[in-house]
């Protein structure tokens, strides 16, 4: 397996930072070059998912976590959009596999968060995920992420207005770059 | 069978992403062939195509064509449009099936003569109603025959006049607070059963009495014989008729 150069790499997160009009065309170039790199699927997963093409960006997801199971972050977002698509018992079997993280990895936490948020277990959500915002240095975006779902998580266990879901897309692409820079593959 | 009304009620709705949700539905209908997306994304734009049918009853000459009747040709616009909708194109989907419900509605209100009008969509569907359940009587004790018949037939009306379905224009058709509470309660209890039914009956007993797609169209949403949806419409109202104790 050929995995693309650092230098690719940087270019492809470049145009991507610069939001590039051909960035995916690059990272097609670059998937035809290095078909197996999973790293260069998940960028191409989180473009897609940032420009309105959410059956594609599956796709993308899906086939970087098969290539690299262990692609601790990967397997998260794809569990993480599936969640999202309303698909809650598929993102529950996608993110099984984060089970053998650190039980303190900022990931294992959301996962754990996540998991009680879609049971309407509030309180539990909202610790778990606030204990995974306090170890998660690495990914400053996806914290902005999970707080915003504790701000509605906290509203509706207060029986507040119904709030508006997040769907920031460009926080979420955000984040992985920032993942992919430190090159936390995992 | 209610939905829950009011916005956001759960953990997971205040995840959802609307467009993500729509997309899932067509990635698993298309690519991962799961045919019952199929329904749900009829069940998605149900209200689409009979909005579109009361504006086109209101805008085009009156000739015994019925309010039903052109919701039928709306929903044949709408499988069409769901058959032949390329999911990544990004095109929105209610635009691209707005022309094709548009245009199916013309074609049907064109093809519509006056004696075709006669027989209206009500009656052929109290026709199909009967032959399902008259199929699945026996012929050996005529009496019970048509006890079995009657209550068949009430199991139906109760489901359609009650609002134990909930229609999507939110309006709310169950008795009110004067009518009797036994009532209230048995058609509770039906809605109950309802959920209860296996997937598929609870499919054709929501679309056929909520908002009265024939047989032949949820044999075409289903993937099923126009036969086979008949036999298990029959099965459910057997089943719902015993399950209320209605016999």
């Amino acid at each position: 397996m050929t995995l693309c150069s650092d230098e690719e790499m940087a270019q492809l997160l470049a145009a991507m930072q610069a939001s590039m009009p051909d960035e995916l065309g690059l990272a097609d170039r670059l998937i035809e070059a290095y078909p197996d790199d999973a790293r260069l699927h998940f960028l191409r997963g989180s473009m897609l998912a940032g420009s309105g093409r959410p059956i594609e960006a599956h796709a993308a997801l899906s086939r970087a976590v098969a290539l690299a199971p262990d692609f601790a972050l990967a397997r998260f977002q794809l569990g993480f959009f599936e969640l999202t698509s309303g698909e809650a018992s598929r993102a529950l079997a996608t993110w099984e596999p984060l089970d053998t993280l650190p039980s303190d990895h900022y990931l294992a936490h959301f996962v754990r968060g996540l998991r009680h948020l879609i049971q309407d277990h509030f309180g539990e959500a909202i610790r778990e995920l606030t204990e995974g915002i306090a170890v998660n240095e690495e990914n400053p975006p996806l914290n902005r992420d999970m707080r915003l779902i504790i701000d509605e998580c906290s509203r509706l266990a207060g029986d507040g207005a119904p709030a508006k879901p997040a769907d920031d897309e460009a926080s979420a692409t955000s984040f992985l770059l920032d993942q992919i820079e430190r090159g936390t593959t995992h | 069978m209610k939905q829950r009304r009011g916005g956001t009620s759960s953990g997971l709705d205040l995840l959802l992403m609307p467009p993500r949700v729509e997309a899932s539905l067509w990635r698993r209908f298309r690519f991962e062939r799961e045919f019952r997306c199929r329904e749900q994304i009829f069940t998605r734009y149900r209200s689409l195509a009979r909005a579109l049918a009361r504006r086109q009853l209101r805008t085009r000459p009156r000739n015994g064509i019925e309010l039903n009747d052109m919701e039928q040709f709306a929903y044949e616009g709408l499988l069409v449009a769901i058959d032949r909708f390329d999911p990544l194109r990004g095109i929105p989907f209610g635009a691209f099936a707005r022309r094709r419900i548009i245009g199916s509605i013309a074609d049907g209100a064109a093809r519509m003569n006056e004696s075709d009008a006669q027989y209206s969509y009500r009656r052929r569907i109290e026709t199909e109603r009967l032959r399902s359940i008259a199929a699945e009587t026996g012929p050996a004790d005529p009496l019970g025959a048509l006890a079995d018949l009657a209550a068949g037939l009430a199991i139906g009306l109760m489901l359609e006049g009650t609002g134990l379905v909930e229609p999507e224009d939110g309006i709310d058709r169950r008795p009110n607070a004067y009518e009797s509470l036994a009532w209230r309660q048995l058609n509770a209890q039906l809605a109950r059963e309802i959920e209860r039914l296996p997937e598929r009956e609870a499919a054709i007993i929501r679309q056929h009495y909520e908002n009265g797609v024939s047989f032949s169209q949820i044999a075409q949403l289903l993937g099923l014989s126009k036969g086979r949806v008949s036999q298990l419409h029959a099965q459910a109202l057997a089943k719902l008729r015993t399950r209320i104790g209605y016999r």
